[in-house]
């Protein structure tokens, strides 16, 4: 052994002795593919560590305690908002190992999982029991239902049963103190103060979820998918509000504008048309009657607001074609491009035609291909501005269109995210919408789970001290002109 | 009072005369002052002095369920909601709704219906229920399950605070993660970490046709196997529930064990309903009841009553034919929605502590739980109402929201 390799610290080897070597990672080169995650900050934590169980995770936390260093708990490291990056360092948790299905109660349509299990794995387990777990993030093949719990994610199907929020029964949490607690239960409200559904969605800040109780729905008895096809995303957006007039809330209704469907259509064979301005992928779910009633009524609507077509899914396997391209859209543009920068705002439905003709502007204005494809039902936008990560000017650009974007949904009476998170990403725009009162009392939240300076630093809230990750995060700063558009 | 303390929240509330004690007693208890702010600038300033003084503040809304909790060991003023019942903002097509927290529920609904719209909720017990109180008090009912509870559908929310300020959490729009759910924290909450003055909710279309069957099984167990399978098949339900034989008696119906189906959706979908659920019945030898709703309105009524005692428990779909049976055994009109979890037991003449402990035991024994939704202030001071999740980190909460113990102190613990 050379003299010179590095010795471990005090810190590493508390963490060993804790877990054993094998399931904790110092070495500058073994933690390079833990300084990202989905977002275009990065930073390496001191030291990656794998418990198996909440006990395990339990002393990593108080290891870390003890020898003062931030807490970043990660899942898969598909987060967009930057949520899993170790921004001052520290022990970086990963659930990867805490992947087991514990139970699958199909009597009473519940699941208890550890925070690892991918989300698909659990849809894979509860589908012969004609059973669904409906939160269903477009990354679901590798995304944990950790991460799911923390960002609140959605998917397509949120439009109709809600994000994860609505979907947790109970959480076992490792407090940042290192205490084990359970929020929530096995049933549906439980008595008292909801700690669950505060904890749902707070990016891993106010704890980490070692186990997870979750509600299961059943399969439904007849599903209709379709294609309406418009010559423009104004009209398609137009479609979206004309659709809930009718009274229908389809289960989905997510659009794709031309710049997608020119880079999902050759490379996944969706049949989608090339020519086509925009498309909406509407389902309708339900008893066969309804389903009936429904899918006549969106089409209906479509027709109204000058749709070309509007094709309907005659097979499952069509069915599912259809849905490949939009699974596959986020994943055909990493091919197609370089790099890109994918937003995520929320505005009113009935904004979105004057915000999506915005958003095409301001790509424009400042010479950035953006694609589109977004749940369109929940007026929740993806805008996705692709760049060559070689040109210097490039991120500068990117991120100054992000930011103008931010603007216009926030100015449309929306909101900074809908499903992402704010993470390290969108901490600079919160006085956007929050008042110094309205931010005070969610630091209110983080002081009474203790660790706020310790436990995930630097994310969600404005506040915090050395936490700059350089470039990005100055432009983002410089951008966000705090107060002017509460 | 003194009139320091007396004179600084009258100040604080310049728009209001003083209200008469008399109308806001809780337990029997009269606070000292009453006032009903008209706007939500009033309503924290009222907070604010109150605080300032060391005075208990109970917010109250239409009044229907205040003996939720443990009784308050002090209580100064009393702090009603109804001046604040405007609608904000309604925006139709975005199917979302702004309202003031006094407004109530019967009002909002009324709007809705008018544009074809509802707010997705079970009907309270009485419809004169506000908003507010709707979500701080975080109940459901016969379609929970089928549909989401009222903390599911908020979006966002404003609550005073006793130092005086107005934090506001989520926002308008239907989908939406930015910063901590504050919101969320309120429901269920009772009061006890802010006054909730405004909220935002997802709306829902009407259905265009329901439908009501109650079905007269051959006995309990068929009763049980009943609902059971009308919960599994495919029906637009909204609700199935399952009665022992005194509560459906009490309902207006025979003393037998009944399911009361509700059926709501498109007019095809409901009529298909009906049919399969008369297959399903027949097959399990049961008859098929006329009613025009009186057992739901009876029902309803029942689990809203505030002089009698009333429990609810929570636990999983397949233990819930066996604390049905084990609430009606000990006295009680009992039954259950099996979609929801959760069981109502109501006792006219009231529970002995034994009795309701007894069926805690059984409800945790089955992973479950059992909250006190009612009862006299010696029985609440006997037995815990609820049972707390994590202790710690409420009270952790309380003292960052609320560290003098303003509001609703006591409710959910000493203290707290
Ligand atoms: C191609 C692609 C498509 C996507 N599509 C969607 C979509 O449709 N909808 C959507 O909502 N998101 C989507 N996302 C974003 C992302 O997948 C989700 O936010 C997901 O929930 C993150 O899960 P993760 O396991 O990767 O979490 P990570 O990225 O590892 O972490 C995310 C956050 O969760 C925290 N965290 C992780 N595990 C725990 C735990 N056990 N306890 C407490 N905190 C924890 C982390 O600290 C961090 O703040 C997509 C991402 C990609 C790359
Ligand atoms: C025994 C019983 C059972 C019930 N069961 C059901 C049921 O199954 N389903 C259902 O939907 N309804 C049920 N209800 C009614 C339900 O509780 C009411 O919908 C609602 O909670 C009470 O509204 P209110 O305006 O009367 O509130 P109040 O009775 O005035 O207040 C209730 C509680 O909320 C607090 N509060 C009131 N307003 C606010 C506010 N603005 N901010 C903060 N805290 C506030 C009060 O301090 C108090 O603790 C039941 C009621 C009773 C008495």
């Amino acid at each position: 052994m050379p003299t010179n390799a590095p010795t471990p610290s005090a810190l590493v080897r508390d963490l060993q002795a804790a877990l054993g070597e094998r399931h904790v990672l110092w070495a500058p080169e073994d933690l390079l593919v833990y300084e990202y995650d989905a977002s275009i900050d990065r930073a390496r934590p001191d030291v990656a560590v794998f418990p198996g169980d909440a006990e395990e995770t339990a002393a990593v936390v108080r290891i870390a305690n003890l020898h003062d260093v931030p807490v970043v708990p990660r899942g898969s490291g598909t987060g967009f908002a930057g949520g899993a990056i170790a921004v001052r360092g520290g022990v970086l948790i990963v659930t990867t190992r805490m992947n087991r299905i514990l139970q699958v109660d199909a009597e009473n349509r519940l699941a208890v999982v550890e925070p690892g299990v991918i989300n698909l794995a659990l849809q894979q387990a509860v589908a012969p029991h004609g059973l669904l777990y409906a939160p269903d993030p477009s990354s679901q093949r590798i995304c944990s239902l950790g991460g799911n719990i923390a960002n609140n994610s959605g998917g397509p199907h949120t439009l109709a049963h809600g994000s994860t929020v609505n979907h947790v029964l109970g959480v076992e949490v490792v407090l940042p103190d290192g205490r084990i607690t359970w929020l929530g239960g096995r049933q549906l409200d439980a008595p008292g103060v909801d700690l669950r559904g505060l904890f749902v969605g707070s990016e891993g800040t106010l704890g980490i979820a070692t186990k997870i109780c979750l509600r299961l729905m059943r399969q439904q008895e007849a599903v209709q998918t379709m294609l309406a096809i418009f010559d423009s995303v104004e009209a398609a957006s137009a479609a979206v509000s004309a659709v809930i007039r009718r009274g229908v809330v389809p289960v989905a209704l997510e659009m794709l504008d031309q710049e997608i469907i020119r880079i999902v259509e050759p490379q996944i064979h969706a049949g989608y048309p090339l020519d086509a301005g925009a498309v909406l992928l509407i389902e309708v779910e339900g008893l066969r009657e309804s389903v009936a009633i429904e899918a006549e009524a969106a089409i209906d609507a479509c027709r109204e607001q000058g749709a070309r077509e509007v094709r309907t899914a005659e097979s499952a396997p069509e069915r599912e074609r259809l849905w490949e391209g939009r699974k596959a859209g986020i994943g055909a543009v990493g091919a197609a491009s370089p790099a890109f920068y994918l937003l995520d705002g929320v505005v009113p439905r009935t904004k979105l035609p004057q915000t999506m003709q915005a958003v095409q502007e301001a790509s424009a204005r400042y010479g950035l291909r953006c694609a589109n494809i977004f749940h369109a039902g929940d007026g929740n936008l993806h805008p996705t501005v692709m760049f060559d990560p070689d040109d210097p000017d490039a991120v500068r650009r990117v991120l100054e269109l992000g930011g103008e974007i931010m603007r216009l949904c926030v100015q449309a009476g929306g909101s900074l995210t809908g499903e992402h998170g704010i993470g390290l990403e969108k901490r600079s725009y919160m006085e956007w919408i929050f008042s110094p009162e309205d931010l005070d009392a969610m630091g209110r939240v983080r002081a009474a789970f203790g660790g706020e300076e310790r436990f995930n630093p630097c994310k969600v809230l404005p506040s915090g001290h050395g936490c700059g990750t350089g470039h990005a995060t100055e432009i983002r700063h410089h951008l966000a002109t705090p107060g002017v558009y509460v | 009072m003194t009139s320091p303390s007396l004179d600084a929240l009258r100040h604080a509330v310049p728009s209001d005369i003083e209200r008469e004690p008399h109308d806001y007693a809780i337990d029997g208890v009269l606070p000292r002052v009453a006032f009903r702010p008209g706007d939500r600038r009033e309503v924290a300033d009222l907070l604010h002095a109150a605080d300032q003084h060391g005075l208990v503040v109970v917010p109250q809304g239409a009044r229907t369920s205040l003996e939720l909790g443990r009784p308050l060991g002090q209580y100064d003023v009393a702090l009603s909601l109804l001046g604040l019942d405007r609608i904000v903002e309604y925006v139709p097509e975005d199917l979302t709704i702004t309202v003031e927290a006094g407004l109530t529920l019967r009002h909002l609904q009324e709007e809705l219906a008018a544009r074809g719209q509802y707010l997705p909720v079970d009907p309270p017990p009485h419809d004169r229920v506000t908003v507010g109180g709707l979500l701080a008090t975080a109940r459901a009912g016969a379609w929970r399950g089928y549909l989401p509870a009222a903390r599911d559908l908020v979006l966002g929310a404003t609550a005073a605070l006793p130092d005086g300020t107005l934090p506001k959490s989520g926002g308008r729009v239907v989908k939406n993660v930015s910063g901590y759910d504050l919101h969320r924290l309120h429901a269920g909450a009772l009061g006890a970490l802010g006054v909730i003055v405004e909220a935002s909710f997802k709306l829902a279309p009407l259905p265009p046709a329901t439908r009501l069957l109650a079905l007269r099984a051959r006995d309990e167990r068929s009763a049980a196997r009943l609902a059971r399978d009308l919960w599994d098949s495919h029906l637009a339900a909204r609700s199935v529930a399952l009665l022992a034989p005194a509560a459906a008696s009490h309902s207006g119906l025979h003393r037998e064990p009944y399911v009361l189906l509700e059926l709501a959706g498109v007019e095809a979908a409901v009529e298909r309903s009906v049919e399969e659920a008369r297959a399903l019945a027949g097959r399990a030898g049961a008859q098929v009841e006329a009613t025009e709703g009186e057992p739901w309105r009876r029902l309803r009524a029942l689990a809203g009553e505030s002089g009698a005692t009333v429990l609810r428990m929570g636990v999983p779909a397949t233990s819930l034919p066996e604390l049905v049976g084990a609430a009606a055994r000990a006295g009680c009109l009992a039954w259950g929605y099996p979609a929801a979890g959760s069981v109502i037991a109501h006792a006219e003449a009231g529970l002995d502590p034994a009795a309701v402990r007894a069926l805690r035991e059984q409800a945790q024994r089955h992973g479950g739980f059992l909250q006190v939704e009612a009862a006299s202030t010696e029985l609440r001071r006997q037995v815990d109402p609820f049972e707390h999740g994590d202790a710690e980190a409420l009270r952790a909460l309380k003292q960052q929201f609320d560290p003098r113990g303003t509001l609703n102190r006591g409710r959910w613990m000493e203290g707290v």
